[in-house]
C-alpha cells in the first residue's frame, strides 16, 4: 500500500468550512486522514511513503468546469489532459459538437470513452432538442439514464416557449436541470430566418457605433430570462442560467431568488473581468457569445458574485483556430479559450479582495456540483481523493504562447497563483516540477 | 475668416504632407492639423490645370484591392494615382480567390508579395483594412469598410464644403438618412467635429445608432428640426443590401419624413447647399430636382474634389514612408 502525504499544508473544505494547516494522508483512491500530524496515523516501517513538504501551499477539492464546449478539431483526451494541468478534476461538456449529443448511446459512448483514472472525469449535457430547429424534445429520460446531468441546447437558445414549457416540465420529472443560453436571437440577429444575414457581432452602444459593428442590445439577454422564469415557476423546474452577462438579467435572477424559485446562474471570467471597451482595436479574441458588454454591467457580475445572486463560474471554453481568429471582426469565429484561465482568474477575485478564497473555491466546487446534483466535493476522511494543490500567492503573467488552447482573452494579464498539482482517484493527473522538488526522502 | 485667406492664397500647403501614420485607416483619432495640411494640399490639386504635370511617383505601385462593387471611388482612386504618375493595377476580389476559399490574410499576403506601395481596399466588413495593416509592410488606405470609416470620402466633403463655403468651423452641418449603416456618416462626424463644425444627424429612430451623441452630435428625428438653419444639408442613401427590411415601412413614406424636398429645404440657412456621397435614389431621400439645382447641390463638385483628395493622400503615404525610411 502506497500513502502519499501533503505535509502543512493548508486545506480548505467548502463542504465543512473546514479551513486549516493540517497533514493530508492520501491512500489509493481516498482521503486516508486529515490530521496535525501524520505520524500519528501512518508509520514508516511497513509501508511506502510519498511525503510532499507542502508548507505555505493550499488544497481544495477538484474544481468542477460546468461549461467546455469541445470544437471540431479538438480532441476529447487532450482536452481532458489540459483541463487536469488547470485543476479542473470534472467538467461538464456542451452537446452542440459534432456529432450533436441529442440520443443516449452517444452519451454512453463518450462517457465510457473519456473514463481514464487520472484523466478529468467528463459529464455532459444532453441536447435538450433533437436538432437546432429546437422544436422537438429529445430523448432526455434515456439520455439522464446515461449519464447526462443535465439539457441544453448549447450555445443557442431554446427559443419556442412551448417547447421550453415541456422541457423544464418533463426534466423536473426527472430531476434534472434546464441550462439556457439565454439570448433573444430576433433581437441578436442570429435569427437565420430574416432575409439577409445580419448578425450581431458586439454589445450594441457606443463602441459598436464608432466601430461600425452590428450591436447586440443587452436585453437580448434578460428577455429570454424572464420568460424562462415565469415558466420554471410554473413547472417547478431547476432553471439554469449559462454564462450571465448583464446588470438586468442579474437583478431578475436575484428575485427569482427570493421567492424560492430553483432558478441559479453561473458567469464566466470574461464577464467580471473586462468589458466592451477591449474591443476597440477589433482584437477577435474578445469575440465572444454573450458579447463583452458595458463596465456597469461588469460591476453587476461582481456584485452578483459577491451576493450569491451568481452560484458558479465556468470557464465557458469556446477554443478556436487562428485561422479562424485572424480574420476581419465579421468573419471571424466566436468563442476564446478558458480552461487554462478558469482557476487563475477567479483567484484574481480574491486578490482584489472582492471575495475570500473560500468563497472562490465554492463557486469552482461545491456550488456546481450542487447544481447538476453531482457528489458534492469534499476534504474529508475517507472522502474521494479529487483535489488540487496550489499556491495562492506566486506572482506569474498569462501568455498565450505559453498556452495549449488559443485565444486567451486574457493575454499579458498579471496574475498571482499557480496550480501545482492535481490528483484524481488519489492519482497524479499531474504534478508540477515545483512540487516534485518538495518530496522528503 | 483667417481660413478664408488662406484660401486663397492657392498653394499654401504646396509641398507634400508628412502624416504621423503611413495608413490611412480612419479619421477617428486623426489631428486637426493633420485634416487641415491634407485639405489645404488636396485644394492646391484642385487649382492646377488638369494637364500640369504631377507625375512625381514615377514607378509607384498602387495596387485598387475592392472586395465590394464600387465605380466611382475605385475610378477616382485609379485617376488620382496615374495623375501622380503612379502605374495602378485594379483587382476585383467579390468573387475571385474568396470563392475558391482563400482566406483573406493569404489573398492579402498575396498580393503584398508582388511587393506594391500602396494598397487601397475597400471591404464589406469593418476593420478589415486594420487587419491588412497588421500584417502587410505597404501603406493602406481604407476605401470604405464596412459600417466603420470612409476616411478619403469625409476628406473630399470637407475639401468641397471649403471650398464653397471658406471654412469649416462653426457651421451647422446636417447628416441626413441612413445613419447606421453608413460609414461615410461616421467618418464625416470624426472629421467635421474635430474641425469645430455643428454636426446633426437626423435619421428615422430605427436607423440611428445607438448612443451616437457621445460622438460629439446632435440627432434628431424630426427632420424639419434637424436641418433647421444648417449651413449643409449632407444626404445618405437608403443601404437596403445591410438592411432586414424591418427598418423602414416604405420609400415613399421615408420620403415623405426624411426625404429632402423643397419645403423642409426652406428651413435650413437660405443659402445651405445640398450634398451626397452618391450613388442617389431619386425620390427617395433626395427630390429628384433638388438634386440637379446647380446653385445649391455640390453633388458634381464632390465627385470632382475626390480625385484632388486621393491626391493628396497617396502623395502624402509616399512622402511618409521615405521619411520614415531616412530615419
Amino acid at each position: 500500500m502506497t500513502f502519499t502525504v501533503l505535509k502543512s499544508i493548508k486545506v480548505l473544505n467548502p463542504k465543512t468550512y473546514f479551513n486549516d494547516i493540517s497533514d493530508v494522508v492520501i491512500c489509493n483512491d481516498k482521503i486516508f486522514s486529515i490530521c496535525k500530524d501524520f505520524k500519528t496515523e501512518v508509520s514508516h516501517q511497513d509501508r511506502q511513503i510519498n511525503i510532499y513538504d507542502c508548507n505555505g501551499l493550499t488544497m481544495s477539492p477538484g474544481l468542477i468546469d460546468m461549461r467546455v464546449n469541445i470544437g471540431k478539431t479538438e480532441n476529447l483526451t487532450a482536452i481532458q489532459k489540459i483541463a487536469a494541468e488547470n485543476g479542473i478534476t470534472s467538467m461538464v461538456i456542451l452537446p452542440n459538437q459534432t456529432p450533436k449529443l441529442n440520443n443516449p448511446s452517444i452519451i454512453d459512448h463518450i462517457k465510457r470513452q473519456s473514463e481514464t483514472p487520472n484523466l478529468t472525469k467528463v459529464n455532459i449535457y444532453g441536447a435538450a432538442t433533437k436538432d437546432d430547429h429546437g422544436l422537438e424534445m429529445s430523448e432526455i429520460g434515456l439520455m439522464s439514464e446515461m449519464g447526462a446531468i443535465g439539457f441544453t441546447n448549447g450555445n443557442k437558445s431554446i427559443k419556442n416557449s412551448l417547447v421550453m414549457r415541456r422541457l423544464m416540465s418533463y426534466a423536473a420529472m426527472i430531476n434534472r436541470p434546464i441550462i439556457q443560453h439565454a439570448e433573444d436571437e430576433d433581437l441578436s440577429g442570429l435569427n437565420k430566418a430574416s432575409t439577409t444575414l445580419i448578425n450581431g457581432e458586439m454589445n450594441e452602444g457606443e463602441i459598436s457605433t464608432r466601430l461600425g459593428l452590428i450591436g447586440i442590445p443587452s436585453c437580448a439577454e434578460v428577455i429570454i430570462v424572464e420568460r424562462d422564469i415565469r415558466l420554471a415557476k410554473l413547472t417547478g423546474a431547476s432553471y439554469h442560467v449559462a454564462h450571465i452577462s448583464t446588470r438586468d438579467s442579474i437583478n431578475v435572477i436575484r428575485e427569482a431568488k427570493k421567492i424560492g424559485l430553483k432558478v441559479t446562474c453561473d458567469t464566466a471570467p470574461p464577464y467580471f473581468a473586462l468589458n466592451e471597451t477591449s474591443l476597440l482595436s477589433y482584437n477577435t479574441a474578445f469575440k465572444l457569445s454573450p458579447p463583452l458588454r458595458k463596465e456597469d454591467d461588469r460591476l453587476a457580475v461582481i456584485e452578483g458574485i459577491q451576493d450569491g445572486t451568481i452560484d458558479a463560474i465556468a470557464s465557458d471554453h469556446r477554443a478556436r483556430s487562428k485561422d479562424t481568429k485572424a480574420q476581419p471582426f465579421s468573419a471571424a469565429s466566436v468563442g476564446a479559450s478558458g480552461i487554462e484561465t478558469l482557476f487563475l482568474m477567479t483567484l484574481e477575485l480574491v486578490h482584489k479582495k472582492i471575495i475570500d478564497l473560500n468563497k472562490a473555491i465554492s463557486l469552482l466546487t461545491i456550488n456546481p456540483a450542487n447544481i447538476l446534483k453531482m457528489e458534492k466535493p469534499s476534504l474529508e476522511k475517507d472522502g474521494l481523493a479529487d483535489f488540487i494543490i496550489f499556491d495562492e500567492n506566486c506572482n506569474d503573467v498569462i501568455n498565450q504562447n505559453n498556452l495549449k488552447t488559443s485565444p486567451t482573452p486574457f493575454d499579458r494579464r498579471k496574475i498571482k497563483g499557480k496550480i501545482l498539482g492535481t490528483f484524481i482517484n488519489g492519482q497524479v493527473a499531474h504534478i508540477n516540477q515545483i512540487l516534485k522538488n518538495k518530496i522528503i526522502k | 475668416m483667417n481660413e478664408l485667406k488662406k484660401n486663397k492664397n492657392k498653394g499654401f500647403f504646396s509641398s507634400p504632407i508628412k502624416l504621423s501614420s503611413n495608413h490611412l485607416l480612419a479619421i477617428e483619432g486623426m489631428e486637426k492639423s493633420e485634416i487641415q495640411k491634407l485639405i489645404e494640399r488636396a485644394d492646391y490639386f484642385a487649382n492646377l490645370d488638369r494637364h500640369t504635370n504631377t507625375k512625381v511617383l514615377q514607378g509607384y505601385v498602387v495596387l485598387n484591392v475592392f472586395f465590394e462593387n464600387s465605380t466611382r471611388t475605385r475610378v477616382s482612386f485609379e485617376l488620382a494615382a496615374r495623375r501622380l504618375g503612379a502605374e495602378v493595377i485594379n483587382i476585383s476580389l467579390i468573387n475571385s480567390s474568396i470563392k475558391k476559399g482563400e482566406s483573406l490574410l493569404d489573398t492579402a499576403s498575396t498580393l503584398n508579395a508582388m511587393r506594391p506601395d500602396l494598397l487601397i481596399v475597400r471591404h464589406p466588413h469593418s476593420g478589415a483594412p486594420l487587419l491588412f495593416a497588421d500584417y502587410l509592410n505597404c501603406s493602406i488606405i481604407n476605401a470604405g469598410d464596412g459600417r466603420h470609416e470612409h476616411p478619403t470620402q469625409a476628406l473630399l466633403d470637407a475639401l468641397t464644403i471649403k471650398r464653397r463655403v471658406g471654412y469649416l468651423e462653426g457651421l451647422k452641418i446636417s447628416i441626413c438618412g441612413d445613419i447606421a449603416n453608413s460609414r461615410v456618416a461616421r467618418s464625416n462626424i470624426h472629421l467635421l467635429t474635430t474641425m469645430g463644425a455643428e454636426v446633426r444627424c437626423v435619421a428615422p429612430s430605427t436607423l440611428m445608432p445607438s448612443n451616437l451623441e457621445n460622438l460629439g452630435v446632435k440627432c434628431f428625428s424630426n427632420m424639419k428640426m434637424g436641418i433647421k438653419d444648417a449651413d449643409v444639408v449632407m444626404l445618405l442613401r437608403l443601404q437596403n443590401e445591410r438592411m432586414t427590411g424591418t427598418e423602414n415601412p416604405s420609400e415613399r413614406e421615408y420620403f415623405k419624413f426624411f426625404g429632402l424636398d423643397e419645403a423642409k429645404l426652406a428651413l435650413a440657412n437660405p443659402n445651405a447647399v445640398i450634398m451626397h456621397p452618391g450613388p442617389m435614389n431619386r425620390g427617395v431621400e433626395i427630390a429628384s430636382a433638388l438634386a440637379d439645382d446647380t446653385n445649391r447641390s455640390l453633388i458634381k463638385t464632390q465627385v470632382e474634389m475626390g480625385v484632388a483628395v486621393r491626391m493628396s493622400i497617396i502623395e502624402a503615404l509616399n512622402h511618409t514612408k521615405n521619411n520614415m525610411m531616412k530615419n
